[in-house]
């Protein structure tokens, strides 16, 4: 029999704030964290507007940062998030030592706990790269000079700078902070990569093979490179008169998404363990989901297949059908393609249901954190069913016939929450839901 | 529990494309590594590394995926190859050879290990002079003339998750799809949920492992401010990487990747297919020591390996080949050792030992490779020289052979650790 796997901890890092309770009171309101781009001169860009986490000090949280020399911005995000969720779960205090904390307090076997991400890789040094890709450069050569670029490189390159862009740095300054020994992987599944890691992460727990399990990602594609990608492919809303109205998830008007940067993480435990120790339980993850479309690396299948199949594979999962279901959190980007898509894919799934439940995206405000988007938007399903508030689809003023169900436009609404269900896709057509149930014993 | 069982080996690596060179040239005890001729590298203190023969992308795609081969960095391409050769080598028909596959594509999942991939300097560079100021970039002209240049699909090239959507387009592979992202453990931990997803029923095969090439500028310079690689065999790369051997001087970087076609035992047998080996066991564990260097005292990796030897019910005394890191770079080969002495005790100097990076440099996230090695042993009853191991550090005796050797081998095992302190360890035993 598979351990019954709860949330006991929720931490954030966003564009609209950096505490738990704050920003789900600006969401509840449909304010928006998005805004001109100041992180880089943006001001010839096609998009030069962005979700950019503001004011963060990630002292706040974290009092001693010696371990954590040169971190990138993500890394940054990852480690408050992770701060305020364990914390929150009421775990030991961290010393960052683990074989300091073993020796003061043996409540917690750090051999036990694992850490799963989702998380993007660290922004790249653009000025050093740039700089040294230009000087081995000559006019009209088809190449670069690679001896001259080396010389470059190393004057203006340096070794932490480099290493924190590794993918999996948030995963393993995690591991530093909070002595985590147990099971530790990060995945990179584009949009869907928090979504799919707090999902594998709960597998790994139902079999036994750790007892906490830190779940999340982090991400900040913000930078020159991140957002001439996505400028490139016309992913981008280029709304740039107004900002905040940018976001357009499910309107006729939609024309892209909001590109924003941040992270999430939860504290997931076996029932087992967290009710051992007293924990206060959030909510319980009953139900994962995951599939390819195997259809282009450009476009999600048209019809929405593997979309249907990681929704029904998650409500199977959990043992439930789509009448349980109170509210989706869509992935709801914000582009024609995916919110068209994600729309069909909701009425095959759940027929005849899909007109009467409350479907919301929160990226309406927020914007995309892409890796981190899942974790951020089941956090928002766990408080959604701890308040029994819907938090809305803002912006969302002309009706798309494609788009015809209630995604709680403009106006958060009061409703009874047992059952939320997260949807994440990512570009390559990588599809995850996670359901969440409120927790009865 | 559902038995999970190997069916397929696919390896693009230094030695040459596909399993049976791979395997062939291991054994015959041939060193890969070579100055580096991809890119002029006299700029750097390391000018070697191990290089996959020429290859045709194209011969390894269907005829109707050419067009999609020019959206695939070199990551995705070695990995697209060695998809081909796992399918071919497990005698099973994708949608790649056939109107009519021979499985139901929901129940296919893959999980491909992946690393940062670097852009391509070349195609990227004479976009950027288009907004230069000098030396450095104008980020105005940038936005204005620069970016216009770039190709549109520029940065799907790079997303480390189209290794496996350009496998699981190709092979219409819909089941459970994953991307693991931990440097040198990504193929371990890869294949390790692999298998999870198909003990649990999520699917009754997968495809997994990992590819990666960091041959390029980008690559060797970030591993060059790593002080990781070697720099005194330019001139005699054969002798350059010496796992566990007191001469040892650092690593060097390789590039390629393996693939496993894992299947349920039942699923195979109904099919008749080839069976490598059963895969038996896998534990995953973190160190809390250093996000740039392993835990100098190997406790973690230790938990790695006998966590796993404890999920296949197994003990020290049962291994019949050991396929470790052994990534040549002294301190870290020690911490390497501690933790194997830690897990093995006494039998870390009987088990047969092949640390056969020093014939294919560090593959990273492509390390599968070292994983099909091991895997390998078992199926064929042979075991790989340790080229460069003479003297081992520290006084330790090992079980290593300067030449190959047919030895019975019920069962081996794979462990490798990451930059960033993950541990993985697989276990696979005679079928």
């Amino acid at each position: 029999m598979n351990n019954r796997v709860v949330i006991t901890g929720l931490g954030w890092v966003t564009p609209m704030g950096h505490s738990l309770e704050q920003v789900w009171k600006r969401l509840l309101a449909g304010e928006s964290g998005i805004a001109n781009t100041t992180l880089f001169d943006a001001s010839t860009f096609p998009t030069r507007f962005s979700a950019q986490v503001k004011d963060y000090d990630l002292s706040q949280h974290i009092a001693d940062l010696s371990r954590h020399p040169g971190i990138g911005r993500n890394t940054t995000f990852a480690l408050g998030a992770c701060a305020q969720a364990w914390k929150m779960a009421g775990l030991p205090a961290l010393s960052g030592n683990p074989d300091a904390q073993t020796s003061s307090d043996n409540s917690l076997d750090l051999d036990r706990v694992g850490i799963y991400l989702g998380s993007g890789e660290g922004s790249l040094d653009f000025g050093a790269f740039t700089h040294a890709a230009l000087t081995a450069w000559a006019p009209g050569s088809t190449s670069i000079d690679a001896v001259q670029w080396a010389k470059t490189a190393f004057e203006r390159m340096s070794m932490r700078r480099e290493i924190e862009q590794e993918i999996n740095m948030p995963l393993s300054h995690l591991a530093l902070l909070t002595g985590a020994q147990g099971p530790a992987l990060n995945c990179l599944t584009a949009c869907a990569a928090s979504t799919q890691a707090i999902g594998e992460a709960t597998e790994i727990l139902r079999r036994g093979d750790a007892d906490v399990m830190i779940g999340g990602g982090a991400h900040s594609m913000i930078h020159p490179f991140g957002v001439t990608g996505f400028n490139r492919l016309t992913a981008l809303s280029t709304h740039n008169e107004n900002p905040p109205e940018a976001s357009r998830p499910f309107d006729a008007n939609r024309d892209g998404f909001v590109l924003g940067e941040g992270a999430g993480v939860v504290i997931l435990e076996t029932l087992d363990h967290a009710q051992k120790r007293g924990a206060k339980i959030l909510a319980e993850v009953v139900g994962y989901g995951s599939t390819a479309d195997a259809f282009r690396i450009t476009d999600q299948h048209p019809e929405g297949e593997g979309a249907i199949v990681a929704m029904t594979e998650a409500l199977r999962d959990a043992g439930l059908t789509p009448d349980d279901v109170n509210y989706i959190n869509a992935h709801g980007t914000g582009t024609k393609e995916n919110d068209g898509n994600e729309t069909l894919a909701i009425k095959k799934v759940f027929g005849d249901k899909a007109h009467k439940v409350p479907i919301s995206s929160i990226k309406s405000m927020m914007g995309h954190l892409i890796a981190a988007a899942g974790a951020v938007e089941l956090i928002t399903c766990v408080l959604a069913i701890r308040d029994q508030m819907l938090p809305p689809t803002m912006n969302l003023h002309t009706s798309d016939p494609e788009c015809d169900l209630d995604y709680v436009p403009n106006k958060a609404r009061s409703a009874r929450i047992d059952v939320a269900l997260s949807n994440s896709f990512g570009f390559g057509g990588q599809n995850d839901t996670l359901v969440i149930k409120r927790f009865t014993a | 529990m559902r038995r999970v069982v190997i069916t397929g080996i696919g390896v693009v690596s230094p030695l040459g494309i596909g399993t049976a060179a791979f395997w062939n040239n291991l054994l015959a005890g041939q060193v890969a590594l070579q100055r580096i001729d991809l890119f002029d590298p006299s700029g750097f203190s390391c000018q070697i590394g191990g290089q996959v023969p020429a290859y045709k992308i194209n011969e390894h795609v269907p005829k109707s995926y050419r067009k999609a081969t020019n959206r695939m960095a070199r990551d995705i391409e070695l990995a697209v190859i060695a998809a081909d050769d796992a399918f071919k080598n497990a005698n099973l028909q994708s949608n790649a050879y056939s109107q009519t596959p021979a499985f139901d594509g929901k129940r296919f999942g893959c999980n491909i290990g992946a690393g940062l991939i670097s852009a391509e300097l070349n195609e990227l560079t004479a976009t950027l002079a288009v907004a230069r100021n000098g030396d450095e970039l104008d980020l105005k002209k940038w936005g204005t003339d620069g970016m216009g240049q770039l190709t549109p699909l520029w940065l799907l090239k790079y997303l480390p998750n189209m290794l496996a959507c350009h496998v699981t387009i190709i092979h219409q592979l819909k089941g459970p799809s994953n991307t693991i992202t931990c440097s040198d453990a990504s193929s371990h931990l890869a294949i390790g949920e692999a298998f999870r997803t198909i003990q649990r029923g999520d699917a009754d095969l997968a495809i997994c492992g990992g590819a990666e090439s960091r041959l390029n500028p980008m690559g060797l310079m970030r591993y060059h401010l790593l002080k990781r690689l070697t720099t005194t065999h330019n001139e005699t790369p054969a002798q350059a990487l010496r796992p566990f051997d007191a001469d040892a001087s650092g690593g060097a970087i390789g590039e390629g990747g393996g693939l496993f076609i894992l299947e349920e035992y039942e699923h195979a047998m109904a099919r008749k297919a080839p069976i490598h080996a059963e895969l038996i066991g896998f534990a995953a564990t973190q160190d809390a020591y250093s996000v740039t260097e392993p835990d100098p005292s190997g406790k973690n990796y230790a938990r790695a390996i006998q966590k796993a030897l404890s999920d296949a019910k197994l003990s020290a005394a049962d291994i019949g080949c050991i396929v470790p890191h052994g990534l040549g770079v002294p301190e870290f080969d020690q911490a390497e050792l501690n933790g194997l002495r830690l897990a093995l005790g006494n039998h870390l100097e009987k088990v047969p030992f092949a640390p056969i990076k020093a014939q294919t440099g560090n593959l990273i996230a492509g390390s599968g490779a070292d994983a099909a090695a091991a895997a390998l042993t078992v199926s064929t009853g042979k075991v790989p020289p340790a080229v460069n191991t003479q003297q081992v550090i520290d006084g330790q005796r090992l079980n290593v052979a300067s030449q190959s050797r047919a030895l019975d081998v019920p069962v081996a095992i794979s462990s490798v650790y990451s930059l960033g302190g993950q541990n993985a360890a697989l276990v696979f035993k005679r079928v």
